[in-house]
């Protein structure tokens, strides 16, 4: 087990490395001139020329390379040419709100997603197999930006049962103010016992989890329904029949053992997925986070941000498949002799 | 005039005015407290767009910020929109002598900084010597400074080099301020200003900022603040930062903003008659100009892009939004005429006109680049429509949507190749003066920087240079020179005027005192309205 | 639109009647073929059919602007006065297409690759996937959204930007197919034989694989096409006039909650020319898996 671990580890370090070299290069075929930008509006020809020294910018692009994996390595992600703060900081402030997010949506996902994946394989081929299947391909085909505007409308708007953007009322921003400790919403609520503000905090952030649990939903509900057929031929369902075990027993005990291996693996998948999804609805919600971060970083030319958040996401990615890989190693030894 | 204020009119996300919970909060969502039985104390402003970028230094803000400085900090006169001139704000009564080169401030007493210094002469001098010496943002408006006394604690004389209407320049929306120098003892004065902090006089001073969050700015009552606050007044202010139109219409609509900055037409047009919500439609003295970059497109070039251009086309599509201009000066202000020889769309001339240098339809295909700003969809919309006006003279459009740091500093690129050959932006004055499109837009400049058709014409210079004194000594002359100067701009082409903006506002009814100052644009003075 | 390719078994012969008789008893497959194929007729022969094909391109009408949908204009006008529905048809040409020509390219490279590391394996097989990990390694959208917004904003930086974050997929599928025919006993007797590595590889590896890629292929369609519409909603990809969809939503976020017609109908059109490759896809993944057609 150790050893499965340890190999794991050492390849997901491999892979972040070139992640780390890949987005290098991505971010520097950038036209457009970094040092102008973070030298201000009104700077003089000379003093582009010094922010340039400043920024690293006039060495060769190998050396640059080097010099950022070092840092990287060391908490230095660079300074926003935008904020003219450490990357690292500004990450770190807008992340846990896309974290929260998504880790909401994945739990929404999994809470819908699993439950109707079996249920739709208890009868194949039946009417709620079909309207399920149809729902699940539903989800994983939506334009995640058209169904936050069109659901921001109906719920917010038009039947005002949730509120439209924002991570919390702002009748409470005075009366009773949020102490942002983690960066999350929620737990900072928690932590603090500031209860009016969880209650504001969870129901601000029903609407734009649902809108980005749709496509994880309709892909775990898939790969449920995929995986209990396909393993419930298997000899030792057919036995745990015959031995007379109900069909719901066999449903919960045995076939979602075996549903939860896919599951797992399209978790992680999903979460990278999902992660990079909020990027799409967080303008529309209001949403303060890494994909506010994002655009704003897009639209300066703002390269070590742009570095920084095309890496943040990534290294999350890949630590989350590390994660899942080993847990699920742990528990199926099969897996560790691949 | 600060270019950098993009006009995002997509994320006009309505900055309401977030009463929030003080005022029993309407219909605010998410489990508040309960109803606060007093009049809401807290106005919610929702901007599209992040805003403090330009830094905290109120000597060099040239961008978005000032809608939350002007609550912390205050000019020596400010102007009045209904007495169309500047009255009283800091400075209580001034003059100036004969021939305009002497002018005397008198100042309020009992005006203290937030940091608790009391405002004197010497400390209002030593303001207005470091924006000056800093020249960042609108600094020019000093320029005509050559050194100011101070006799007293409470006057000031201005000594210029040359004839220049100093108190309406005094009250200029950027570079006027008056704020403490010895904030920060013997430190660096930005560095504590960006910290942040503020320096100020107004009615307000900074409680937090959040960058990177919705409710970005949070402003509080400063209580040595000299106006007092016997009367209702708004406690705090909150800047709220909405990107998207449709979310500030609704958050508008929902009673969690108090006043929103920019919206589309048909957005403000659908809220009339919404519960609770006003709506506010006023002239400006903003106007879209495209810059024709002048090295590059010859003068029959220019005047055919401004016959190509349907003016009365982008007015409808703008459907309240636009009017259509009249030259470069708005209406509104000294120096605007109704009658010059403007353009109108006309594409048969505008085909002859290409034709005579080679270009037009059956002739050669010309291409050209235009820049615009992103997030604005009214320009977007322009840009759209001249596209396509120019598709059928032959003429391929190429249209580029860039931040609009990027923007401008594509268009003050060093190498001429790199330029855009359109640039579009809006433009409106530092202060109530027709003087700054022609000192800033028209001028030469050795090297670009909002002289962006790249425009040299020397004769104009000189008139450029002599209007102001001109004006301040006499006055009908003035205004026959600035009449001059637009006809032959108009004839030269080196810009198309293409509208004039007509603000529309939306906010909530819960307050009174609200009125249109089209000489700080977007400006909400929190402090002069009742809730 | 990320799914794990399954392993074929090997193929079972299959009966003349049986395509005719998995498209009857697979109403997915049949519907979402029919609406698959409905796009690419509306996609031929939209410049004929659209109303006023010129809004398409860069005419404009701004006395029309914002009208809501009526006999004149079914879907409305846009913020410049353009028919929605013409642009919606037109638009159809656009994803597509993209669609197209980033499989393609996937295919392109990554095939080579699959088989390569697949058939050759030892260091081949580990630099290769070592690559392929690295790539994998960026959540779809996100290299594709740094890529896109590196290049000039155009189709062709879209393009190229999806088509580089496609391809490692491809290299895995291959890799799978290369790597379970190499290890039979009847390629080691073609080897020994002295039957060129080539010529395993077209007359065997290949041909396995036609099915594999050819439902994943369909199955990544309406990946492709939602990865191409969020990068042109955030500005990344089309430019105005193109009537891509993904573009034209973005154009009409500013003027939803009133004029609610230029975005619900684009966003429509990629949510049902994604769903129906879906079902395309999908109905197509159990006609050729003969293991699961039964459970129809």
């Amino acid at each position: 087990m150790l050893v499965f671990a340890a190999r794991r580890i050492a390849l997901a370090f491999v892979v972040v490395v070139g992640v780390i070299v890949v987005t290098f290069i991505v971010a520097h075929v950038v036209p457009g001139d970094p040092a102008a930008t973070w030298a201000g509006p009104h700077a003089s020809a000379s003093q582009i020329v010094q922010a340039r020294k400043f920024l690293g910018l006039d060495r060769p692009l190998a050396v640059q390379l080097v010099s950022y994996l070092g840092g990287v390595a060391s908490g230095n992600w660079g300074v926003s040419i935008h904020t003219h703060r450490s990357v690292l900081s500004d990450l770190l402030t807008a992340a846990p709100p896309s974290l929260e997010l998504v880790i909401t949506a994945l739990v929404l996902a999994i809470v819908a997603g699993i439950p109707l994946g079996l249920l739709s394989a208890r009868r194949p081929g039946r009417p709620a197999d079909q309207a399920i299947r149809a729902g699940s391909i539903l989800g994983i085909s939506m334009p995640i930006f058209w169904m936050a505007l069109i659901l921001q409308l109906v719920f917010s708007q038009r039947l005002k049962w949730l509120p439209a953007a924002g991570e919390y009322s702002p009748s409470l921003l005075f009366t009773h103010p949020l102490v942002r400790r983690t960066g999350f919403p929620v737990i900072d609520a928690l932590i603090s016992g500031n209860l009016p503000m969880l209650g504001s905090t969870l129901k601000y952030l029903i609407l734009p989890a649902i809108v980005v649990a749709a496509y994880p939903a309709g892909l775990i509900a898939r790969m449920v329904r995929a995986q209990v057929l396909d393993t419930i031929g298997e000899t030792h369902i057919l036995n745990a029949r015959a031995l007379g075990f109900g069909e719901w027993q066999i449903f919960g005990r045995f076939a979602m053992k075996l549903a939860w291996t896919p599951v797992a693996a399209a978790i992680a998948l999903v979460f990278g997925y999902s992660l990079v999804n909020t990027f799409l609805v967080e303008s529309i919600f209001d949403w303060p986070g890494l994909g506010s971060y994002a655009a704003a970083s897009i639209s300066t030319l703002d390269t070590p941000a742009i570095l920084g958040v095309t890496l943040f996401v990534a290294v999350a990615y890949v630590v989350a498949n590390l994660v899942v890989d080993v847990v699920q190693a742990a528990i199926d030894p099969r897996i560790r002799l691949r | 005039m600060r270019r950098h204020r993009a006009w995002a009119a997509a994320p006009a996300a309505g900055v309401a005015l977030a009463l929030l919970a003080a005022c029993g909060g309407g219909s605010t969502y998410g489990g508040g407290t309960g109803k606060n039985p007093t009049v809401s104390t807290v106005f919610t402003y929702d901007t599209y767009t992040q805003v403090m970028v330009d830094g905290w230094d109120p000597a060099t803000e040239y961008s978005n910020g000032i809608i939350a400085m002007s609550n912390m900090y205050e000019t020596l006169t400010r102007y009045n929109p209904v007495t169309k001139e500047v009255g009283p704000l800091l400075a209580t009564s001034w003059s100036h002598s004969a021939n305009g080169l002497t002018w005397t401030f008198q100042l309020r007493h009992g005006v203290h900084f937030h940091t608790g210094r009391l405002m004197t002469a010497q400390a209002a001098k030593a303001a207005i010597l470091r924006t000056k010496k800093l020249n960042g943002g609108a600094a020019y408006i000093w320029g005509a400074v050559k050194s100011i006394d101070t006799p007293s604690q409470d006057r000031m004389v201005f000594h210029l080099s040359y004839p220049s209407p100093l108190a309406l320049e005094a009250s200029a929306d950027y570079s006027a301020y008056i704020y403490d120098t010895q904030a920060a003892g013997t430190g660096s004065l930005t560095k504590w200003l960006n910290t942040p902090h503020d320096a100020g006089t107004g009615p307000y001073t900074l409680q937090s900022w959040n960058n990177g969050q919705e409710f970005e700015v949070v402003l509080k009552d400063f209580p040595g603040y000299w106006g007092g606050w016997k009367a209702l007044h708004y406690k705090k202010v909150v800047f709220r930062v909405v990107p998207q139109d449709t979310t500030a219409a609704q958050l508008l609509r929902a009673g969690q903003v108090s006043f929103v900055e920019q919206m589309s037409p048909t957005q403000w047009k659908s809220l009339q008659g919404a519960s609770g919500i006003r709506l506010v439609s006023s002239p400006s003295w903003q106007n879209l100009l495209a810059q024709l970059n002048t090295p590059a497109l010859s003068r029959p070039i220019r005047q055919a892009i401004s016959y190509a251009t349907d003016y009365r086309g982008i007015a409808a599509a703008l459907g309240g939004a636009a009017v259509e201009s009249s030259g470069i000066v708005p209406a509104g202000l000294f120096g605007h005429f109704s009658n010059l020889p403007s353009y109108s769309y006309d594409p048969a001339k505008a085909a002859r006109l290409l034709n005579s240098v080679g270009y037009g339809p059956g002739k050669k295909k010309l291409n050209l680049t235009l820049s615009f700003t992103a997030g604005d969809s009214n320009e977007q919309v322009v840009a759209t429509l001249l596209k396509s006006s120019l598709a059928k003279l032959n003429v391929n459009l190429s249209v580029q949507s860039l931040a609009w740091a990027t923007q401008w500093s594509k268009g003050k690129s060093a190498s001429p190749r790199t330029r855009q050959d359109i640039f579009m932006e809006y433009w409106w004055p530092d202060y109530a003066d027709p003087y700054s499109w022609f000192v800033n837009l028209l001028l030469t400049e050795k090297q670009p920087f909002f002289n962006l058709s790249y425009y040299s014409n020397p004769a104009l210079d000189k008139q450029i240079n002599s209007v102001e004194s001109l004006v301040a000594t006499n006055s009908a002359a003035g205004s026959a020179l600035y009449r001059t100067m637009q006809v032959e701009i108009l004839k030269q082409a080196p810009i198309v005027f293409l509208y004039n903006t007509n603000y529309q506002y939306a906010m909530t009814n819960k307050f009174s005192g609200f009125q249109v100052n089209p000489a700080y644009p977007n400006v909400i003075f929190a402090y002069s309205l009742k809730p | 639109m990320i799914e794990t390719p399954t392993i074929t078994p090997p193929k079972a012969a299959i009966p003349r009647g049986a395509m005719w008789r998995g498209l009857r008893a697979n109403p997915l497959l049949a519907v979402g073929g029919g609406v698959v194929l409905l796009i690419v007729i509306v996609a031929i022969f939209a410049p004929l059919v659209a109303p006023f094909p010129a809004d398409a391109g860069t005419a404009t009408h701004p006395f029309e602007v914002l009208k809501a949908p009526s006999a004149a204009h079914w879907f409305g006008t846009d913020q410049v006065g353009r028919d929605i529905l013409s642009r919606v048809m037109v638009g159809a040409r656009v994803s597509p297409v993209i669609a197209v020509i980033v499989l393609a390219l996937a295919c392109l490279v990554g095939i080579p690759l699959g088989v390569a590391a697949g058939f050759l394996g030892g260091w081949v097989d580990e630099v290769i996937m070592r690559v392929t990990d690295v790539f994998l390694a960026f959540p779809p959208l996100l290299l594709a959204l740094a890529l896109a917004a590196v290049l000039p904003a155009s189709l062709t930086s879209l393009t190229i930007a999806i088509a580089a974050v496609w391809w490692p997929w491809y290299v895995r599928l291959l890799r799978g197919q290369a790597a379970s025919v190499a290890g039979r006993p009847y390629v080691e007797a073609c080897r020994a034989l002295g039957i060129s590595r080539l010529s395993i590889i077209f007359r065997h590896i290949l041909p396995n694989s036609i099915t594999p890629v050819l439902v994943q292929v369909s199955l990544d369609v309406g990946g492709v096409i939602l990865t191409a519409s969020a990068l042109s909603f955030l500005g990344l990809g089309a430019q105005d006039p193109v009537p891509d969809w993904g573009l034209m939503v973005a154009e009409g976020q500013n003027y939803f909650t009133p004029d609610w017609w230029l975005v619900t109908f684009p966003g429509l059109a990629i949510l049902v020319t994604a769903f129906a490759f879906n079902l395309l896809g999908d109905g197509l993944r159990d006609l050729f898996d003969p293991r699961r057609s039964f459970l129809r």
